[in-house]
């Protein structure tokens, strides 16, 4: 009951932390909407172009996105002290990588799941595959941020070249992508495609714990 | 073999075979140039170009050789606490980026002639395109990290994750259709290539093996010393 007791705790805090900062969420959104909008600009507005690449352009700026905010997974927390609180409390590093890891999803990855629809809208992406995206989208955002809390923890110390971590996502990320705009684009083998985002994302869970762990505990201790 | 996990030790075997190696190397590059432009057959399809083989193939398993030593350096560092594979991990990993540039760059020499183009998104090079920006990752963290102690722990684990890259390299031609070929020599059955041209491959393998161990050498040696005067 204890333990329960800190989890419920952690993600208190969490919560009350992110609605403190809701704007920073809201930008993300944003970045994400004007993105699509140069995207279109650029493109030119003729609809069957944008149809044909309109799954791609929604993954891309979903990425680019997401490692927008990879700043704020453990940089504030690491700098203000609290990580340390929060592991001399009773939770090993490991677990507080899973916890944030799941706060990442809910405070960042879930407001862009419910804002894919508006822009299937835009980019004049068909009825059925809005399906599809957003099921590769809910496999693929969890390893996203399993991917994000490692290569944030290992740049914690880091302070001369931050868009490292940016890099370190995104090129992880391609067997992602691939599997999931693949889903996407031939909708006839779903199951076996769906089975192999879910194993990348069970080997990602499995790592992120250890290396991110291993990271902060290295980054608390030579601070 | 004490001398591949401690520094001084290091040291004074290194001295011994540095200039033999150097020597054998320059031997062996001057035999393999020679048994590739002159004493090997013209291949019946490809014609000349074939002769790109013998930079491409060597080039391509040393990066990933080299790559594989790192992880296998990285678990050692991490796991019994050995501040040399540290050591090799900082000094080896530039080579291993060298290494992979000649392996894509002869590479799309090679594909102009033979697929018509430079450059294709194929499992095989987009893999190994990976495996080159992840050499780049690992000599920015080089440079980006003031505190060393955290610096080279953090390499060394984004080392291991990045590892899982290499299955992907070397099966990617057996998991999906590629344009690149499946593998030659390096399977199981017998190698299905004529012994022609196998000897100059052999040669030419041996060669840069011996030019990658002794710029190695030079590297770690350096960065030993910078470490010992707390340059870095």
């Amino acid at each position: 009951m204890k333990f329960l007791n800190k989890i419920i705790f952690f993600y208190f805090r969490e919560y009350k932390l992110n609605m403190s900062g809701v704007q920073d969420i809201l930008t993300n959104i944003i970045f994400f909407f004007v993105s699509i909008f140069i995207f279109i600009f650029s493109i030119g507005p003729d609809k069957e172009t944008i149809s044909l690449i309109g799954v791609g352009i929604v993954w891309t700026l979903l990425l680019l996105s997401s490692t927008l905010s990879l700043r704020k997974f453990y940089q504030d927390d690491f700098e203000n002290g609290n990580l340390l609180i929060i592991h001399l409390n009773g939770l090993s590093f490991g677990f507080i990588a899973i916890l944030k890891t799941f706060s990442h999803f809910l405070f960042v990855q879930v407001p862009f799941l419910l804002s894919i629809p508006i822009a299937c809208v835009l980019l004049n992406i068909a009825n059925d595959k809005l399906f599809y995206l957003l099921t590769s989208f809910g496999i693929a955002s969890l390893t996203l941020s399993c991917l994000g809390s490692i290569s944030s923890s290992m740049n914690l110390m880091n302070q001369r070249n931050y868009l490292l971590g940016s890099v370190i996502v995104m090129i992880f990320s391609v067997p992602i992508i691939i599997f999931s705009v693949s889903i996407i684009n031939m909708e006839e083998n779903f199951n076996s495609l769906i089975n192999i985002l879910f194993g990348i994302l069970l080997i990602v869970f499995a790592i992120n714990p250890w290396a991110s762990g291993l990271c902060l505990k290295l980054s608390l201790e030579n601070n | 073999m004490k001398f591949l996990v401690n520094p001084g030790k290091f040291n004074e075997i290194a001295d011994y075979i540095f200039k033999p190696l150097l020597f054998l190397s320059f031997i062996f590059f001057a035999l393999g140039l020679l048994f590739s432009f002159y004493l090997s057959p013209d291949d019946y399809q490809q014609g000349s170009t074939v002769r790109i083989m013998y930079v491409h193939v060597p080039s391509a398993w040393l990066a990933l050789l080299t790559y594989a030593i790192m992880t296998f350096y990285s678990i050692m560092a991490l796991a019994f606490r050995i501040p040399f594979g540290f050591i090799f991990n900082t000094a080896v990993a530039p080579i291993g980026a060298v290494f992979t540039l000649i392996c894509i760059i002869s590479g799309s020499l090679w594909g102009k002639p033979m697929w018509g183009t430079w450059w294709v998104w194929d499992a095989r090079l987009t893999s190994v395109a990976i495996l080159f920006i992840i050499y780049l990752i690992i000599i920015f963290m080089n440079y980006s990290f003031e505190n060393r102690i955290v610096r080279e722990k953090v390499i060394a684990i984004f080392i291991l994750v990045g590892s899982v890259n290499l299955p992907i390299v070397k099966f990617s031609v057996d998991w999906w259709n590629t344009l690149h070929q499946p593998a030659t020599i390096s399977k199981l059955s017998k190698p299905s290539i004529d012994s022609s041209m196998m000897t100059p491959l052999i040669i030419m393998t041996l060669a840069f093996i011996m030019i990658g161990i002794a710029i190695a050498i030079l590297r770690i040696k350096t960065e030993i010393i910078s470490r010992k005067s707390n340059l870095s």
